[in-house]
């Protein structure tokens, strides 16, 4: 089967979302863009995600959003509608962090408006096999131009808790026992701290590390070409490395977080310790499986076309193509959580933005468009 | 955002497009160069603090910064102008470059970002577009001075020693006097654009007569010995910056006499010292502002607003005046701010009661708003006779 359509968006959650808005800011219309996956809201995974451990506000940017340009974003959007500058004055002091609610009202007006709907393909794409003019996708057709954005592959429940019946992700829905453990320390982990106490229970902390503490897991020079550069200057061993510190746990500094643990841990309801106790419930806050084989999608990629990796992850040109696979004919690139050898933050909105826009430059520049 | 070094020139340039624009309209409209030399000097500092500073220190900028940047530039700004001796009315520059800095807050946040898809993530970087501003900026600059070049009026220098007067200036030009210069029998501008620098006149019958022209500018001149008044101003728009008259023996001469320019816009008389004469600074239907300046010894008034003139009074000395320090009169509207006037003598003589050492006086249905004057040893402060208001403002 061949389809009219010459563009495919392998994945329809949020990073797949984000670059169909691009594309569509790009000028192609709905009936030229083909989006492949099983759910039609793009946010579905992400609000389950968001609900199992009560997140109110967005953290990954100040002013986290799907669309293709930076202005206009929320908080603009919060101010008119609040009538108030305090959303832009937040905004200037990167403080502005849009409510889960917002976001997700955002997301639902955005698909709404930009035809997500008529371009959505409820079909699970397993393979892309690169062939003359474009890419096969698993029967689906042949396009000339693939964005491959599979989302995280998986939770991460260590090996030894996978049987253990008190143990429950921090992404999975869930209650909060009377004593509760929660491994590890990244903005999950001190989410569950705070909302285990919250809810009346004593908190054990589990961390092979201290956390860090910082506003953003990736610096803000990351975000833009000045950062990026270096980065992408960085041989493939100095880059991995680089990535496996900047993707380390970490939540943010400010009295929300510090506050209620230092009151916990005054009336010993919140304490660290070294290993599992005999808690009524253990959390994993661990976040998800990495790495391009735990996925079946990218392991037949990497497979089928021999693809370079390290340390775990997909080569990509510093726009998130593939470079053997993308030439002045076609284009294949990878978006969201498989990106970061392109972006560091592969995984947060700007991320996909990041990419998205690298895609569609290809696209504009190639002479099949 | 993280701005490359390209990206925060290319922001700089594309941003300082509509401002030259603006300044090159000003410019034009008002015959005078100092928008377009601002602007210039905008970019340059704004260049320079690119590459040695803002650059190295700032890998990552929030929107906040932007101020703290706006008002370190402004001062830049404002200390180059001075430095380099751009002449501009300081708010006016103030407002040239605060209409700038939102220009570029709105283009930085929201222009750029919705014309190029990548201008965050590129830092700040425009392309092509960067390019054109390039040019353009270049371009406009270009042309403006080149253009400020051509229509700069000639400069005569007058060396030093004596020159026989009346000297008459009949084109456009400047005048500027070598140390020592020294005109003897007055000078008459018949031409408009002139401006007359550092010259000194001696005698004549006006010493600086100037009628029915507009923007001359009197600046660092000395005048002495004339048989009529020092400065001598009608149906002409003036500007007299750091003059000196002496008028000394002259008892009917005025100092400085600017009359019936009501139509050639605001003149003024800034930094001026005048000796002696009838009247120190004397304006008859006319608009002038009269801005520190000292008078002393004069025989009738010191400084005087009168014949439905409006202006401003503003932190002025008059010492030792006969009669009357300031005087508002015949229908007319004065500000008088923060001005000293002491000494002033009784004129018994005069047989006139208004005339009895009155610090302010404002006479004939005309309006005085006074504000932090000081009035000391006046035999009478400050009077208002006929229909007249005297009134003190906050």
């Amino acid at each position: 089967m061949t389809s009219d359509a010459r563009i495919a968006v392998v994945g329809s959650g949020l990073a797949g979302f984000t670059a169909y808005q691009t594309l569509r800011r790009g000028g192609f219309e709905p009936g030229e863009i083909t989006v492949f996956g099983t759910e039609a809201d793009p946010a579905a995974g992400w609000r389950r995600r968001a609900a199992a451990i009560r997140q109110r506000e967005m953290r990954s940017e100040s002013d986290g959003h799907c669309l293709p340009t930076s202005f206009p974003g929320l908080a603009i959007r919060s101010a008119a509608r609040r009538r108030s500058a305090a959303p832009l004055l937040a905004s200037a002091f990167d403080r502005y962090h849009p409510t889960v609610d917002e976001f997700l009202g955002h997301v639902e007006a955005l698909r709404e408006r930009s035809g997500w709907d008529k371009s959505l393909d409820d079909r699970r794409i397993e393979r892309v096999r690169a062939v003359d003019g474009g890419f096969e996708l698993d029967g689906c057709g042949v396009f000339a131009h693939v964005l491959v954005a599979p989302g995280h592959p998986g939770l991460n429940i260590p090996t030894e808790l996978r049987d253990d019946p008190r143990a429950v992700h921090s992404y999975e829905p869930h209650e909060y026992a009377s004593t509760v453990t929660v491994i590890g320390a990244g903005i999950a982990a001190a989410t569950e701290w705070l909302n285990a106490l919250a809810a009346g229970s004593e908190v054990v902390s589990i961390r092979r590390r201290e956390p860090l503490r910082r506003p953003l897991n990736v610096p803000r020079e990351y975000f833009s070409r000045r950062g990026l550069a270096a980065y992408h200057r960085l041989g493939l061993e100095e880059r991995v490395a680089r990535l496996r510190a900047l993707l380390a746990p970490s939540y943010p500094l400010g009295s929300t977080w510090d506050k209620p643990l230092a009151r916990a841990a005054a009336e010993d309801r919140f304490r660290v310790e070294p290993s599992l106790n005999g808690s009524a419930q253990v959390i994993c806050a661990t976040g998800f499986v990495r790495g391009f084989e735990k996925d079946a999608l990218l392991a037949r990629l990497v497979g089928d076309h021999g693809l370079e990796t390290a340390g775990g992850w997909i080569v990509l040109a510093p726009d998130g193509s593939v470079p053997s696979l993308t030439d002045d004919t076609r284009t294949l690139a990878l978006a969201g959580a498989p990106a970061p050898m392109a972006f560091p933050a592969a995984d947060t909105l700007a991320g996909a933005r990041y990419v998205a826009h690298g895609f569609l430059r290809r696209i504009a520049s190639c002479r099949t468009r | 955002m993280s701005y490359t070094l390209r990206g925060r020139i290319e922001s700089r340039l594309g941003v300082l497009v509509p401002v030259i624009v603006a300044a090159c309209v000003l410019a034009l409209a008002e015959h005078r160069y100092w928008p377009v030399e601002a602007v210039g000097l905008m970019l340059g500092v704004g260049v320079a603090l690119d590459l040695q500073l803002y650059h190295r220190f700032l890998p990552y900028q929030p929107g906040w910064v932007a101020l703290p940047l706006g008002a370190l530039e402004l001062a830049a700004l404002l200390g180059l102008m001075r430095v380099l001796g751009v002449t501009a009315p300081l708010w006016q520059a103030v407002a040239l470059f605060g209409g700038g800095w939102l220009v570029a807050q709105a283009l930085g946040h929201a222009g750029f970002p919705l014309l190029r898809l990548a201008y965050a993530e590129d830092g700040g970087e425009l392309g092509r577009v960067g390019l054109v501003s390039a040019v353009v900026v270049g371009a406009l600059l270009a042309t403006t001075g080149a253009t400020a070049y051509a229509l700069e009026p000639p400069v005569v220098y007058l060396k030093s020693g004596v020159h026989k007067g009346p000297l008459v200036i009949t084109h456009r030009e400047v005048l500027v006097g070598r140390p020592g210069a020294i005109v003897r029998g007055g000078i008459v501008v018949e031409a408009s654009g002139v401006t007359i620098r550092n010259v000194t006149v001696v005698g004549g019958e006006y010493g600086i007569a100037v009628q029915n022209v507009s923007r001359t500018v009197l600046d660092g001149v000395s005048v002495s010995g004339a048989e009529l008044d020092g400065i001598h101003v009608t149906g002409a728009g003036v500007m007299i910056r750091n003059c000196t008259v002496d008028m000394h023996g002259n008892p009917i001469g005025k100092g400085i006499d600017i009359s019936y320019n009501m139509g050639m816009g605001m003149s003024m008389v800034e930094g001026c010292t005048v000796f002696g004469g009838m009247e120190g600074i004397d304006t008859h239907s006319s608009m002038t502002d009269i801005v520190r300046d000292k008078v002393s010894g004069t025989r009738e008034h010191g400084i005087s607003v009168t014949e439905m003139s409006m202006g401003t009074v503003m932190d002025s000395e008059v010492t030792n005046a006969l009669g009357i320090g300031i005087y508002c009169n015949d229908r007319s509207m004065c500000m008088l701010e923060h001005n000293t006037v002491v000494a002033t003598r009784r004129d018994v003589a005069s047989g006139n009661p208004t005339r009895n050492g009155v610090g302010i006086l404002a006479s004939f249905q005309s309006e005085a708003d006074l504000r932090g004057n000081t009035l000391g040893s006046n035999p009478v402060p400050m009077n208002a006779v006929i229909n007249s208001q005297l009134r003190a403002t906050h």
